[in-house]
C-alpha cells in the first residue's frame, strides 16, 4: 500500500522528488531479494522471493536526512528498513507498513587516514572501491566472506564480519572505531571520540565510560533494527605484499602477475583432528594471511573461473580435510622466514603441499585472494545457497560441529533437496592468529524448485536445533523473534535483554525487527 | 529498617567472618590517593562465591543500599571510583575470590575471578609457557580482571586486536541481580557442557546481536559485577631483544614507531620520557634522578621476540627489516645501548612490581589520561609542559592496531606535603580541562573529572548510556554517582 499522499509529500520535502519512489514498479522491484523464498517458509509463509512490498523507497544523501526520515516514521507510525549494498533477505522489510531507506547516494569515501590506520566510509562503499583507494596508502582493508561487492560499513555495524582473511585482518565487529548511528527516534549518535562536541574525531568509538559498540551489534549485526548506520571508521591493515596490481585480459580468465612475495599451500590433513592441530600450529606461528579450512569442493571452486573449470578439478575435490594457506610478505626475508616456517610444519606433520605438484593455480587465484573474493566463488555453482552453523570459538568446536553436521546433511542430500556435497561444504577460518576460529556450512540448493526450498529450510532447523541439544555455540543467524524464542532460553536468557534493549531505543517499534526483536514479544502486524 | 537487622541480614548471607562495621576498616575504604572526598561505607563485605554476590545484589534493590564493588584490597587506589557517594554504601570486596579456573595453552586463554592478582597470575602463566597482556608494570596486588575491565592499556599493540583486549567472556551479575554470561560463554549449555564440546569461551562477541561485554567493560562497576573472565593470552618467547632509541624531539620517534607497528615487527612497543623510564627501572629518587639525567628527553623502547626451531631465523629477519625501516628514515644515530640493561626493560614489561613505580620518585602522583591520535600529540605534550616544568613523567602508549594513542601524563608530588598536594590538584583539574578543551578523549572518566568529561560529549551518548543504565541497573543499586549516572 502506497504511501498517504500527505505523507509523501513530507518525505519529499527531505529529499526531494526524484529521490523517492512510492510506485508499483520499484516497490515490487525492491521487495525481491536472493534466498528470501527460505525465510519466507521458515516464517510459515508462502516460499517465494519477495518480502512484503514496501510502502514506498527514499534514497536520502545525509545522515541529516536520514535523521529527518526516521523522525517521519515515528511520526506516521511506519516502520523503516535501511540497506546500502542490499544483500540478501536481511534488507528486506518484514511488514508492508513499511518504507525502504536505500542509502546508495551516500557513497563516498569521507577519510583515508594512512597515518592512524583507519577509513571512514559511507553506507554504499563497497569494500573494493574501498580497497583500491587505500592501496594507494599500501593498506588494506578486512573484507567480509560475502565479497568485496559489499559494504563494510553494513558488515562493520550490522551483519556479520568473518572473512578469508580473518587471520591477519580479523572481524568486521573488532574493527569499528568512530560511527555515526541515526537512533530509532531520529536522534543522531555518535561513538567514542566522534562525540566529542569540539574536535570530533573518528580514532575510537568506545566511551566515555562503558561503549555503545555492546548495544549496536554482537556477535551478529542489528540488520537496521536499532537505527541506521550512516558513517563509521574501520581499522587498516598494511597491504600484504607489493601494491602493483599487474592484470591483463578478460573476464574472467584475467592473467595477473603474482606478487613476488606471495605463496599459497594446499594440504590434505586427513582427519578433523590432524587439521586442529595442524591450524592451530600454523596459526600461532602468526605467519599466515589467510588460513582456511574447506571442503574438496569448496577448493575446487575457489580455484575455478566457471563450471567447466571446476569440473576439471577433481583430483582436488577428492581430498579428505583440505587447508588452504597463503603467506604473503613485504621483503624478501620475511618471504624466506615465513616459507621456512611453514616448511618446518609440513615437516613436523608429514603433510604434503599439492601446490606446484598436483597442481598449480591460475595467477587469477592469487588476485582473487588478494581482493578477498574467493566466497563468490561458491555461486560458480549455483546461485542459491545459504549457510547453517557458524558457530564461532574454539577450533576444536567448530570442528565438532563439522563432524555433527555431516551426517544430518547427508539425510537430506539423500532426499534429493539440497545439492549433493557429500555432506561436506564448510568453510572455518582462524582469526587474529588463532585466537578463535568460526566454521558456516554453505549448502547449495535450487531456489526455483519448491520441493529444494523446503528441503534447505529444514534442513536449516534441523541444524539449528542440533547446536542447540549439542551445545556447538549459536549459529550466526540467530534473529528475529522465532530463533530468539528458541535459542534465548538456553542462552542466559539473553532474548530478555536484548529486547529491553530495543524497548529502551525504539519504544514506537519504528525500525524493522524482522531480523532482530521485537520491542513487544509479537510484534502488533505479525499478530 | 535498621542498621542492625541490614547487618544482620548481611551475616546471614556471608557469615559474621566476611561482613565488617568496624570504623577502622570502613575507613580504609574511604579514600584514595585521588582528590576525591573521602566518605566512609557502611559496610564492607567479602562475598566467597556467587550465591553471596546475587543475594546482596537482591537485598540492594530490595532495601535500596548501594553497592560498590572492588577487588584488590589491598595496595593503592587511584581514581577515586570506589569511594562512596552516598550514605547507604556497602562495599563489597571480591579479593576473597581469587581462583584461576582454567589455563588453556592451546587455546591461549586463562579464566580468573576477580581477586586474583597481577603477582599471582604472571608467574603461574609463565610456568605454563603462556604470557598475559599487561599494562606497564602494573602492581602485584591489583586484580587482573578489574585491569581488563577498565580498559587499561596494555603494551603490546600489536596484540591489542580491539579496545576491548584482553577481555574476552564474562560471567556478571547485572545491578538487578540476575547471572548472565557474555560472548559465547552465554551458551548453549553450561560452561561444562560447553567446555565437553570444545568451546573455551574466547569470543567475547555477542550473544547474538549484541555484546554486553562491552558495556560492563569501561562502567567502573556501575553496570554489573563480574564474578570471572577469560583473557587472551600469547606464548612466552624464547629470544627478546631490546631497542632503546633516545632523542630530544619526538616526531622521529613517532614515525618509527607508527612503522614498526603497522608492520606489526615488534611485540612490546612505547615512548617514555627521561623521567618516567626512569622511575620504571630504578627504584630510589636518587637513582631515578640520576639515570633521568643521563638520558635524552624521549625514549622508544620496543623488544623483538622468537620462540621454538626457528626463533633466531624470525630474530633476523625482524632485525634485518626493522634496521633498514630505522635506516630509511636515517634514525640510525639514535639507537642507544648500554644505558639501560635490556633485561630490566625486559623485566619491567614483562612482571607486575610490589613496588609502585609512579610512587618511587616522589611518594605520590596524580596521572592524567586520556586518548588521542597520531597529529595531536605534540600539541598535548607542549600544553601540559607549560603548566608543568619539571617532575612530569610522560608515556605515550600506541593502542588499537595502532588507530589510537594512550597518553599518560604523571605529575609526581610528595603526599606528605599539604601544600604541594594542593596545588597538584589545582593544576590537576587544570590541566586536564584545558587537554579536554582541546579535544583530548578521556575515554575512562574518572572520580571529579568524569562530569567535566561529559558536558564535553553529545548529549546524545549521556542519554543513551542512562538508557543502559536502566536496563540492567533500574534501581541505581551498583555504584551510583560515577560516569553520567546520577546519584
Amino acid at each position: 500500500m502506497a504511501l498517504d499522499k500527505e505523507i509523501l509529500k513530507e518525505f519529499v520535502e527531505v529529499v526531494g522528488k526524484d529521490n523517492i519512489d512510492d510506485g508499483e514498479i520499484m516497490t515490487n522491484a525492491y521487495a525481491y531479494n536472493w534466498c528470501m523464498e527460505i525465510f519466507n517458509y521458515m516464517e510459515g509463509k508462502e516460499p517465494i522471493p519477495f518480502s512484503p512490498i514496501p510502502k514506498a523507497v527514499v534514497l536520502p544523501s545525509s545522515t541529516e536526512e536520514v535523521a529527518q526520515i526516521v523522525k517521519l516514521c515515528n511520526k506516521y507510525g511506519i516502520k523503516f528498513k535501511a540497506q546500502s549494498t542490499g544483500l540478501g533477505p536481511w534488507n528486506q522489510p518484514s511488514t508492508d507498513n513499511s518504507i525502504i531507506i536505500d542509502l546508495r547516494r551516500m557513497n563516498k569515501i569521507v577519510k583515508i587516514d594512512a597515518k592512524n590506520l583507519y577509513a571512514v566510509v559511507e553506507p554504499y562503499v563497497s569494500g573494493a572501491q574501498l580497497q583500491l583507494e587505500i592501496m594507494k596508502h599500501g593498506l588494506n582493508c578486512h573484507m567480509p566472506g560475502a565479497g568485496p561487492q559489499v559494504s563494510p560499513l553494513a558488515s562493520a555495524t550490522s551483519m556479520n564480519g568473518p572473512g578469508f582473511t580473518s587471520p591477519s585482518t580479523g572481524h568486521s565487529a573488532r574493527n569499528v572505531l568512530g560511527v555515526e548511528w541515526v537512533l530509532p527516534d531520529g536522534e543522531i549518535m555518535r561513538l567514542g571520540s566522534l562525540g566529542l562536541k569540539n574536535n570530533r574525531n573518528w580514532y575510537n568509538g568506545d566511551g566515555p565510560g562503558p561503549s555503545l559498540r555492546g548495544i549496536m551489534r554482537g556477535w551478529a549485526g542489528a540488520k537496521s533494527g536499532i537505527g541506521v548506520f550512516t558513517r563509521v571508521a574501520v581499522k587498516l591493515f598494511p597491504y600484504p605484499c607489493s601494491t602493483e596490481f599487474k592484470l591483463d585480459g578478460c573476464s574472467p580468465d584475467y592473467d595477473f602477475d603474482i606478487p613476488d612475495f606471495m605463496r599459497v599451500y594446499v594440504m590434505d590433513c586427513g582427519t578433523f583432528k590432524y587439521l586442529e592441530k595442524a591450524m592451530l600450529r600454523i596459526e600461532e606461528e602468526e605467519i599466515s594471511f589467510m588460513c582456511s579450512f574447506m571442503s574438496g569442493f569448496a577448493v575446487m571452486a575457489i580455484f575455478a573461473t566457471s563450471i567447466e573449470d571446476l569440473m576439471d578439478k577433481m583430483a582436488i575435490g577428492s581430498m579428505k580435510v583440505p587447508l588452504v594457506v597463503i603467506i604473503t610478505a613485504r621483503t624478501q626475508r620475511e618471504f624466506e622466514y615465513k616459507q621456512k616456517v611453514m616448511g618446518m610444519i609440513l615437516d613436523e606433520m608429514k603433510l604434503n603441499d599439492i601446490i606446484g605438484t598436483l597442481y598449480t593455480p591460475n595467477p587469477i587465484f592469487y588476485a582473487e585472494a588478494l581482493r578477498s573474493n574467493l566466497g563468490l566463488h561458491g555461486f560458480i555453482a549455483t546461485g542459491g545457497f545459504q549457510s547453517t552453523k557458524g558457530v564461532c570459538d574454539t577450533a576444536a568446536v567448530c570442528l565438532r560441529s563439522t563432524k555433527k553436521n555431516i551426517p544430518m546433511k547427508k539425510k537430506y542430500i539423500k532426499k534429493e533437496v539440497i545439492a549433493n556435497d557429500f555432506g561436506e561444504g564448510h568453510w572455518m577460518t582462524s582469526y587474529e592468529s588463532g585466537h578463535y576460529f568460526h566454521v558456516e556450512s554453505p549448502t547449495m540448493f535450487d531456489q526455483t524448485d519448491q520441493s529444494s526450498v523446503e528441503g534447505m529450510a529444514e534442513y536449516m532447523e534441523a541444524s539449528n536445533q542440533m547446536d542447540l541439544l549439542k551445545h556447538l555455540g549459536a549459529p550466526f543467524f540467530v534473529e528475529g523473534n522465532k530463533l530468539h524464542k528458541l535459542f534465548g532460553p538456553h542462552m542466559s536468557n539473553y532474548h530478555i535483554w536484548l529486547r529491553k534493549i530495543k524497548q529502551a531505543f525504539d519504544p514506537n517499534e519504528i525500525a524493522d525487527s524482522g531480523f532482530y526483536i521485537s520491542a513487544q514479544e509479537e510484534s502488533k502486524e505479525k499478530s | 529498617m535498621t542498621e542492625d537487622i541490614l547487618y544482620q541480614k548481611l551475616v546471614s548471607i556471608c557469615s559474621s567472618k566476611y561482613v565488617s562495621k568496624d570504623p577502622n576498616i570502613l575507613k580504609k575504604y574511604s579514600k584514595d590517593l585521588s582528590f576525591y572526598p573521602e566518605k566512609a561505607p557502611r559496610y564492607v563485605v567479602w562475598p566467597t562465591n556467587t550465591k553471596n554476590i546475587e543475594e546482596i545484589l537482591k537485598l540492594a534493590n530490595e532495601l535500596k543500599f548501594s553497592v560498590i564493588p572492588i577487588s584488590s584490597s589491598s595496595g593503592p587506589r587511584h581514581h577515586g571510583d570506589t569511594i562512596p557517594h552516598k550514605d547507604n554504601s556497602l562495599v563489597l570486596d571480591l579479593s576473597n575470590m581469587k581462583k584461576i579456573l582454567n589455563i588453556d595453552r592451546k587455546n591461549r586463554v586463562v579464566m580468573i575471578e576477580p581477586g586474583v592478582t597481577f603477582g599471582e597470575l604472571i608467574p603461574e602463566l609463565q610456568s605454563k609457557g603462556l604470557r598475559l597482556l599487561i599494562p606497564l608494570h602494573p602492581r602485584g596486588s591489583k586484580s587482573v580482571l578489574t585491569s581488563a575491565l577498565e580498559r587499561e592499556p596494555i603494551t603490546i599493540p600489536r596484540y591489542h586486536w580491539d579496545s576491548s583486549d584482553p577481555l574476552l567472556c564474562t560471567e556478571v551479575f547485572f545491578g538487578t541481580g540476575d547471572l548472565f554470561r557474555t560472548g559465547t560463554a552465554a551458551g548453549p549449555g553450561t560452561i561444562k557442557q560447553q567446555q565437553a564440546a570444545g568451546q573455551a569461551q574466547v569470543n567475547p562477541m555477542g550473544p547474538t546481536q549484541f555484546s554486553p561485554f562491552r558495556v560492563i567493560q569501561g562502567a567502573q562497576g556501575s553496570l554489573g559485577i563480574v564474578t570471572w573472565a577469560t583473557l587472551k593470552l600469547e606464548l612466552i618467547p624464547t629470544i627478546q631483544k631490546v631497542f632503546h632509541l633516545q632523542s630530544n624531539t619526538i616526531p622521529e620517534l613517532l614515525d618509527l614507531q607508527h612503522e614498526l607497528l603497522k608492520y606489526r615487527l615488534c611485540d612490546e612497543l612505547l615512548i617514555l620520557n627521561n623521567l618516567n623510564l626512569a622511575s620504571l627501572v630504578k627504584k630510589s629518587t636518587e637513582e631515578i634522578n640520576e639515570l633521568s639525567e643521563k638520558l635524552k628527553k624521549w625514549n622508544l623502547i620496543f623488544i623483538i621476540a622468537g620462540r621454538g626451531k626457528l626463533a633466531a631465523d624470525k630474530m633476523s629477519y625482524l632485525e634485518g627489516d626493522i634496521r633498514d625501516i630505522i635506516g630509511d628514515l636515517r634514525l640510525n644515530s639514535l639507537l642507544t645501548e648500554g644505558i639501560i640493561n635490556d633485561n630490566e626493560i625486559i623485566q619491567v614489561l614483562s612482571q607486575a612490581t610490589q613496588d609502585p613505580w609512579r610512587l618511587r620518585l616522589k611518594g605520590g602522583y596524580q596521572d592524567i589520561f586520556f586518548i588521542t591520535n597520531f597529529e595531536k600529540i605534540s600539541e598535548f605534550i607542549s600544553i601540559v609542559e607549560k603548566e608543568v616544568p619539571r617532575d612530569l613523567g610522560i608515556y605515550i602508549q600506541p593502542i588499537n592496531q595502532g588507530t589510537s594513542y594512550y597518553f599518560e601524563f604523571d605529575l609526581f608530588y610528595d603526599p606528605t606535603n599539604d601544600g604541594q598536594k594542593m596545588a597538584i590538584k589545582e593544576k590537576f583539574l587544570e590541566i586536564s580541562t584545558k587537554l579536554m578543551d582541546s579535544g583530548a578523549f578521556f575515554n575512562r572518566p574518572y572520580g571529579i573529572l568524569a562530569k567535566e568529561v561529559y558536558k564535553r560529549h553529545d548529549e546524545s551518548t549521556q542519554m543513551a548510556l542512562k538508557k543502559v543504565k536502566k536496563i540492567f541497573d533500574p534501581n541505581n543499586v551498583l555504584n551510583p554517582g560515577v560516569l553520567c549516572f546520577d546519584e
